[in-house]
């Protein structure tokens, strides 16, 4: 598999230091427009998690489990959780981040955040 | 700004209509709204039409739908707009109507709203809803809207206590009612132990998006309902009771649920109620009965906490000790609700409507009238949470 980098950016206001993600023009609390640049760092805990069992077009697969997480650095995002079962997961818990494919559309791989429990690795 | 009533009413049942297209399903409520008002018949009806519909661009391939439903129900040449704002399409057209009719500028409105999304199937029309999500942060996941309602859920019963027990309640509760309304999708009664203690509701109950279930989501709809609303002094000459408009109020919150400092807090719902009462000069006690955006059980819950029926944490109790039941303290969803009448996105902020204007009139049969209610409350809860509008109407006696 080709390794991508992770390519979500967040956007830390430079005047009040708000952490936006995804990208707004002016700063959610002090309206600011000046932003510096940020990258997810480290691990993620889990905020929430769901199992989607009727999914949107262009998912064929019986289920999907999603969760909204916070790297290390604060920010926010949603992201695909590679478990089997929801009963591996709980709120609060570490998960490792990966950019890897999460769906297929016009038949190319689109790339986004997929979350693992630290001892749910994938093989090397 | 003049103050603006309803004059008349009118809803085709909800469901599954393979036999009607979008615009015929617009046109039937339009005519019985217009016939309700006794505008049926008049050369000139209405001088502005607002049309509220989330999906016809793409699930039928049609757009402009006002211009197209002017020239069908000949009221040219009337204004004619269509409004689209996510599953609030409904309540922003009614919005912009009562906007236009209170500035002086048109006198006589007709509001309608519409969707037909049981032409496609589950998956695209559960696609479809999943455009409002946030394109790259959200919608290539996979997310849902059930999805965001799940993910919603589970904070919300570990932040307040909310059980399964509390959500099955509200699913008993508002289908028992829809039971009784004739415009209703899903005209069945459940039982507990149908959904939730028999072993038999694994199969009848599978989860949707845990810890949602199939009986806490709405069904996918097809429908319309139509209001016309015109200057209060006008109405009084016209023959149904009028119901003013006595306050209403919309706030919009941040597209992802993520960036929310708390995500249990649906804050536009709380600042639209307060506007709506600040406006109407009213509170939460004076209302009499209430629909409440119940997309998911967990909803109705949330959003009577959030215009402030309930504190934080007590909504979920109040269901169960039936404060919620027509009868009890404050009778919510009495239609069915979204649950059990159906959700055409388009329509629903029209329909709640239209409801509690059936109920301040008196009109309904007893076992669905709320007892000499004079003030009733609607929140059309767009996108997940972010865009609300929230109505309060009032019965003026003539």
């Amino acid at each position: 598999m080709i390794k991508k980098e992770f390519e979500i950016t967040a956007y830390k206001c430079t005047k009040c230091g708000r952490i936006h993600y995804p990208y707004h023009d002016r700063c959610l609390t002090c309206k600011n427009r000046q932003f510096d640049i940020m990258k997810p760092q480290g691990d993620c805990r889990l905020i929430t998690f769901t199992k989607i069992y009727n999914l949107p077009w262009g998912f064929d697969q019986r289920y999907l489990i999603i969760g909204v997480v916070e790297f290390e650095n604060k920010i926010r995002a949603l992201g695909q959780i590679a478990v089997d079962e929801t009963y591996d997961l709980k709120l609060g818990m570490t998960l490792r981040p990966y950019w890897e494919p999460v769906r297929v559309q016009y038949g190319e791989n689109v790339y986004g955040l997929v979350l693992r429990p630290l001892d749910k690795q994938p093989l090397q | 700004m003049r103050d603006v009533a309803v004059i008349g009413v009118g809803m085709i049942p909800f469901g599954r209509r393979d036999e009607d297209s979008l615009m015929d399903m617009l046109a039937m409520a339009s005519l019985k709204a217009l016939d309700d008002a006794g505008l049926g018949d008049k050369e000139k009806a209405v001088d502005a039409v607002y049309v509220g519909n989330m999906g016809a661009g793409i699930l039928q391939h049609q757009t402009a739908l006002a211009s197209s439903l002017v020239d069908r129900l000949s009221l040219l040449p009337a204004a004619a707009e269509t409004v689209e704002n996510g599953p609030a399409s409904g309540g922003s057209a009614v919005k912009n109507g009562i906007l236009a009719v209170a500035s002086g500028y048109y006198d006589y409105v007709l509001v309608v709203g519409g969707e037909k999304m049981r032409e496609v199937t589950g998956w695209r029309a559960t696609d479809f809803v999943a455009t409002m999500t946030h394109p790259l942060a959200e919608y290539i996941y996979g997310v849902t809207l059930p999805g965001l309602a799940g993910m919603f859920t589970r904070l919300y019963m570990e932040k307040y206590g909310v059980t399964p027990e509390m959500l099955v309640e509200v699913a008993i509760k508002n289908q028992s009612m829809g039971a009784l309304n004739p415009y209703a999708h899903v005209e069945m009664a459940i039982s507990r132990e149908g959904i939730y203690e028999s072993w038999h509701s694994i199969v009848n109950n599978p989860p949707v998006a845990d810890p949602l279930r199939l009986y806490d989501a709405c069904p996918v709809s097809d429908g319309a309902a139509a209001i016309v609303l015109c200057p209060l002094e006008l109405a009084k000459k016209h023959q149904k009771t009028p119901i003013l408009i006595a306050g209403f109020g919309q706030a919009t919150d941040t597209q992802t649920l993520q960036e929310r400092d708390d995500p249990t807090d649906l804050k536009a719902v709380t600042l639209a109620a307060q506007k709506a009462f600040e406006m109407a000069k009213m509170k939460p006690s004076d209302i009499h009965v209430a629909e409440l955006h119940d997309a998911f059980t967990i909803l109705e819950i949330a959003e009577s906490e959030h215009v402030g029926f309930f504190k934080k944490g007590e909504g979920g109790k109040a269901v169960l000790q039936g404060k919620t039941r027509l009868g009890g303290q404050i009778p919510i969803n009495v239609s069915g609700g979204l649950k059990a009448r159906g959700h055409p996105v388009g329509a629903t902020g029209v329909a709640q409507i239209v409801e509690i204007v059936f109920q301040l009139r008196h009109e309904l049969p007893k076992e669905r009238q709320v007892r000499n209610a004079q003030n009733g409350l609607t929140v059309n809860f767009g996108g997940f949470g972010n865009n609300v509008l929230v109505f309060i109407l009032r019965r003026v006696e003539q």
